[in-house]
């Protein structure tokens, strides 16, 4: 995982420039169009981590990809991590840098894992209770597990908020189990 | 047992749901990256601390031990198997800790505290961690109170105190085990109702079983249950099929268990059997960890490891209940090798060492004690003074034997003074021989020594010594009792006491018949 300790440096070192030069807004919209590209072209993050091409190659194609949609300053960021040889690592960096921008803009991501799917006024009423919980701004992604039977999971973080019946169930084994509840 | 109706469970099922259907659990989570060996990195789990509990699936717990930048390393106490990649970990917010009390005598654990011995649940109040801290320089008092092993050699020699960590060391057979059994079967008469009446307090004793062989542990609880010491005796084990951070955490686990009652103002002993297992396990588990290895292939802080440890053992000021913990340590030495690493470290922490040598097993000296090199720093002030008196000149008679000895094998003529040293000797090493599991009081000890140095001994034929110095001692239980009644009382043995000693020895020897 030193994977981790590059993409970390990389990508602070892109969140303060862009604080310095004030285009923070810009820079991550990029980087989210970067990072939805690149997961969507499996072809295109193989072709990064290939150290037969050289990197003056991987240089143009990204800029043939990218120059179009994104700012200058990103193009610069490109080049950068080209001319470092850490192209390879352009997901990571990129997938640390919306993490390092979320904490700094006060959001946190919650994944929502439900048996079935929420209603709207759910949904509403879900993100006020964790916006009150967590005091930050929630941005809320959905998905549906059926093995769940009921109920949902909210992920914070590292954090569960866990009201699924499963997890219930899996307590109540334990109890039973521990003799904590007998029939006697 | 009665069968269960069908609308008790679902009455029972009914109470449990209804008691947490609006309750949400809250619980830190991180996924398993790698796994293998008994250790896991896992990826999340951001707050967890140190030596913290986390629980994988399938009931497998697992301890933190590094904590890195981007990942936790996890020593896994169950299957490694188990844990697949990609699982989640639950904190526990628990450090690891084991039960303790009363409740926890007479019972065989893990060192996790969950009994092996198949009598159900421990119903224990209290937990406590595993790895606390050792006591500082004002909670302490220097030992005054003597631990009877119950071995003569060693409480006439090397003197151990309540409070006290003596190490015993050797090489495999040699007794290392059948010492420590011996001390643990000798505090039953600290349980008796005589003791409590004499001011001796009760030693609650523990004994910690690392990498043995099941069946050794077994045997070893057998004898104690046998001999009747498991009332007052907990045992911890971690077999040598168990994993390797069982195995390293065992002796911390028996630490606390001995705190316990040291704390509440009780005395305990603990016993380690073996530390230079334990440190094979921990050395294992730092290279899984890829800690840099140091000499011998140890990490760097294996001395840390076992000073810690060993720390723990305290008499505590009279403040706070002037309870202690004596540790008793074994070492097992490869060929007689006390220079290699790990048994020089626990040397230079011990208050003394007891070493036993094979050389010494095999010629019939049992058990097989060098007293040559035991010490015993702090034990003498622990030493009743009746002990003391008749001890002192013993320790030099036999320093004085085994000096002479090598030389008279040479078998050249010996002057008179010279042949009384070596036959003194020779009667003193047989007297000092004894059996296993057949601990002697130390009124006894008393006496035989009293026989052995004051020369009484000297006529008799060295195969009649152990036979002589057995009917002396029933002699005097029968005819002079007082004797050992007033050494009981006063630990001492007064210019009157002594005189009656000798009267009575003196009667003794004009009835003992010598075998021909």
């Amino acid at each position: 995982m030193s994977d981790f300790r590059v993409s970390h440096r990389y990508a602070k070192s892109l969140l303060e420039t862009a604080l310095d030069k004030k285009n923070l807004e810009n820079v991550s919209s990029d980087i989210l169009y970067l990072v939805k590209i690149l997961n969507q072209n499996w072809r295109l993050q193989l072709m990064l981590e290939n150290p037969v091409i050289r990197p003056e190659k991987k240089l143009s194609i990204l800029k043939e990809v990218f120059q179009k949609n994104i700012s200058k300053d990103s193009v610069k960021f490109l080049e950068f991590i080209v001319s470092k040889r850490r192209e390879s690592l352009l997901l990571s960096i990129s997938n640390r840098f919306l993490e390092l921008h979320d904490q700094h803009q006060g959001i946190a991501e919650v994944v929502v894992t439900a048996a079935s799917e929420f209603t709207e006024e759910q949904k509403k009423v879900l993100k006020e209770k964790l916006e009150n919980i967590l005091s930050k701004k929630v941005r809320l992604s959905f998905n549906i597990k059926q093995d769940l039977v009921g109920g949902f999971i909210a992920k914070a973080g590292d954090t569960l908020y866990d009201a699924s019946i499963r997890h219930q169930l899996e307590v109540l084994r334990k109890q039973f189990l521990s003799g904590e509840v007998s029939f006697n | 047992m009665a069968e269960v109706r069908p609308d008790e469970i679902s009455a029972i099922l009914r109470k449990q749901l209804s008691g947490f259907e609006s309750e949400v659990d809250v619980y830190d989570v991180g996924t398993v990256l790698q796994v293998g060996d008994g250790i896991a990195r896992v990826y999340g789990l951001s707050k967890v601390m140190a030596s913290e509990l986390v629980e994988f699936p399938n009931d497998v717990i697992g301890m933190v031990l590094n904590l890195d930048e981007d990942s936790v390393g996890c020593v896994l106490f169950g299957e490694s198997s188990l844990v697949k990649e990609g699982d989640n970990v639950k904190r526990t917010k628990k450090v690891a800790s084991i039960p303790v009390g009363e409740e926890m005598l007479g019972r065989v654990v893990n060192p996790l505290g969950t009994p092996i011995d198949g009598k159900g649940a421990i119903k224990a109040k209290k937990f406590l961690p595993i790895e606390r801290k050792a006591l500082g320089v004002i909670q302490r008092q220097p030992v005054k109170e003597p631990l009877q092993t119950g071995i003569a050699a060693v409480d006439a020699m090397i003197p151990i105190g309540r409070g006290q960590r003596e190490l015993i060391i050797g090489d495999r057979q040699t007794g290392k085990t059948a010492v420590a059994i011996d001390t643990i079967i000798n505090q039953k008469y600290t349980h008796t109702e005589e003791s409590k009446s004499l001011g001796v307090k009760p030693v609650y004793c523990i004994y910690v079983a690392i990498g043995q062989k099941s069946s050794t542990v077994a045997q070893v609880v057998a004898k104690l249950y046998e001999q009747g010491a498991m009332d007052y005796t907990t045992i911890v084990t971690a077999s040598a099929w168990e994993p390797a951070p069982l195995q390293y955490i065992a002796p911390y686990s028996g630490a606390t268990l001995g705190e316990y009652f040291r704390d509440s103002g009780k005395h305990a002993l603990v016993i380690y059997d073996d530390l230079s297992k334990q440190a094979a396990a921990y050395r294992e588990l730092s290279l899984l960890l890829r800690r840099p290895p140091g000499r011998e292939a140890y990490p760097g802080d294996v001395f840390y490891l076992h000073s810690r440890l060993l720390e723990r053992a305290s008499k505590l000021s009279d403040d706070l209940g002037g309870g202690s913990l004596t540790a008793l340590p074994i070492i097992e030495t490869q060929q007689g090798d006390v220079s290699a690493y790990i048994p020089t470290n626990v040397i230079s922490i011990t208050d003394g060492q007891i070493y036993l040598e094979s050389s010494l097993f095999n010629s019939g000296v049992r058990p097989a004690i060098n007293v040559g090199i035991s010490v015993s720093r702090v034990g003498g002030n622990a030493q009743i003074k009746a002990m003391k008196k008749v001890a002192g000149s013993l320790k030099l008679d036999l320093a004085q034997y085994r000096e002479l000895e090598a030389f008279a094998k040479f078998g050249s003529d010996l002057d008179q003074s010279t042949l009384r040293t070596l036959n003194k000797g020779a009667r003193l090493v047989e007297l000092l021989k004894q059996g296993q599991y057949a601990p002697i009081t130390v009124e006894r000890q008393i006496i035989s020594i009293f026989l052995g140095t004051r020369g009484f001994m000297d006529s008799i034929p060295v195969p009649d010594v152990k036979r002589f110095e057995k009917e002396a001692v029933e002699f005097f239980e029968v005819k002079h009792k007082n004797i050992f009644d007033s050494l009981k009382k006063e630990k001492d043995i007064s210019k009157d006491l002594e005189e009656k000693i000798n009267s009575a020895a003196q009667e003794f020897l004009k009835v003992f018949k010598k075998s021909t």
